[in-house]
């Protein structure tokens, strides 16, 4: 089966944008304090699949910055264009950081090394030779990935839970075409990085046993609560 | 295995700081700058406003949070939202809401209609802003929005003193004129002091802009109907494979 590329030129229902709700959006922009926004410095490209779904598999742009040298925090969006749909986010941090976790924690988080070293996960734009310096940083580190958007399913619209992400451990895992066509895309060899980057010194601690799922799928479930705070409940009411 | 309203389990207090960890290195730095240069990061330059707002856990109302909106609007009808706890440059990616118009709402099924908010209340209440924007440019806008509807996930609960994001990600409300959608004042006060504008005021001034009832059922708020509200389970399952996993 082969993995489902979709149409990056979303069909989000809705009327063209305004003229006038331009310009005000424009102006709007320069005169504003976009701190955290301004951080974000590097494009990452990857491929996550389901948490619970190996076979559903998304091309994920990351837009990354750093909170400080273990810590990034990255939007995922479904294509680089102007026009990309946010589809999730990811926080990454340093394997020092990821042994910190409780144990259950743990499983959300997925190991970049073979994403890294196989070539797949590469900077557009970025000579390799540099690309590397940080990429070398980056097999080291774990990441959590959660998607609110499944445009792999023809969603034109955000709908459902929120999805827990994996990242790919194996050679094997991804669809080939997907591969071919991101390599085809932005004119960059997966196996030839392979080879560059076969230098690189992965986890000091290996995969964690508990990453990755800790081996098994993860889905999320939508429960009905009693609203807190229970005492304010009568008062709505009333 | 993990449940977004209980509380997750402990990490080393470390020095306390949110998230922990090493400062950048100029190396690093300079890595950024180079990749900033080189590449061209259109959809972050599609950015285009920040609003300052409040939102309420959906399974706990009392947990109230300052938000702050990196907007993106993909076309009249549609709005994508990067959410962080502020604007400086230390802000914390906590989460990610998206804004339709009510048209677009209205196609949704119930059951997806009880996960969105309505945005009425906090733009006639003066408690949505866009900081360093003045009113009169702002306003026309505002009573578009003011008629759409919000799906907010929060994925770091900061509030709660996670100092990481930890656990499953969590489902927000918006903030409204009945008992527990009300904010506290003192949140209020403070984000007020802090860009120098007054809520109060812009109630005054947005009086005319209008919040039509509708005139078909909806389920947005889902707990000023129901006294209910949501929470995420993530819970672990066999995968679908394609390949041995991990």
């Amino acid at each position: 089966m082969e993995g489902e590329k979709v149409s990056t030129h979303p069909e989000v229902p809705g009327e063209p944008t305004q003229t006038s709700t331009a310009l005000l959006e424009k102006a709007t922009a320069t005169i504003q304090g976009f701190g955290p926004v301004n951080k974000i410095h590097q494009h990452l490209c990857a491929f996550h699949f389901y948490g619970h779904d190996m076979t559903r598999q998304v091309e994920a742009h990351h837009f990354c910055g750093h909170q400080n040298e273990e810590f990034r925090q990255c939007l995922i969006y479904d294509s680089p264009d102007g026009d990309a749909r946010l589809i999730g986010l990811e926080y990454i941090v340093s394997e020092e950081m990821f042994l910190t976790l409780p144990d259950e924690e743990k499983r959300f988080w997925h190991s970049h090394e073979f994403e890294v070293k196989s070539g797949v996960l590469f900077m557009p734009g970025v000579p390799g030779a540099i690309q590397r310096q940080d990429l070398e940083k980056v097999a080291k580190t774990y990441g959590k990935v959660i998607h609110f958007w499944q445009v792999d399913r023809g969603d034109n619209l955000p709908l459902g839970l929120p999805q827990v992400m994996m990242a790919l451990t194996r050679d094997g895992q991804l669809y080939d075409n997907l591969a071919q066509d991101m390599e085809k895309h932005y004119n960059v060899s997966f196996a030839a990085e392979r080879e560059n980057r076969a230098y690189m010194k992965g986890l000091a601690h290996g995969i964690h046993p508990m990453a990755n799922g800790g081996g098994k799928g993860l889905e999320t479930v939508l429960r009905e609560v009693d609203c807190k705070p229970v005492e304010s409940v009568a008062r709505v009411f009333v | 295995m993990a449940s977004s309203d209980k509380t997750p389990g402990a990490m080393p207090p470390g020095d306390g700081s949110v998230p922990p960890g090493k400062a950048m290195t100029v190396g690093q730095h300079i890595l950024d700058k180079g990749a900033q240069m080189l590449q061209t990061l259109k959809p972050i330059k599609k950015m285009s406003q920040h609003v300052c707002t409040f939102a309420v856990y959906s399974h706990d109302m009392s947990r109230q949070i300052e938000t702050h909106h990196y907007v993106t609007r993909l076309n009249q009808d549609f709005l994508q939202c990067a959410v962080y706890d502020s604007d400086d440059s230390t802000g914390r990616l906590i989460g990610v809401e998206y804004i339709v118009s009510d048209r677009i709402f209205d196609t949704l099924p119930p059951e997806e209609q009880k996960l969105w908010h309505s945005h009425g209340y906090e733009i006639t209440s003066g408690l949505w802003v866009n900081p360093r924007v003045p009113e009169m440019i702002q306003k026309s806008e505002l009573r578009d929005l003011a008629r759409t509807y919000g799906k907010f996930w929060c994925t770091w609960q900061v509030d709660r003193g996670d100092r990481v994001p930890l656990g499953a990600p969590a489902l927000m409300m918006s903030p409204q004129g009945v008992n527990m959608g009300m904010i506290k004042p003192e949140l209020i006060q403070k984000r007020d002091e802090k860009y120098n504008i007054s809520s109060d005021e812009l109630t005054r001034t947005r009086i005319d802009i209008g919040v039509p009832e509708s005139t078909n059922p909806k389920y947005a708020d889902y707990w000023m109907q129901t006294g209910k509200g949501f929470a995420i389970d993530v819970q672990r399952t066999e995968m679908k494979s394609r390949a041995p996993f991990p």
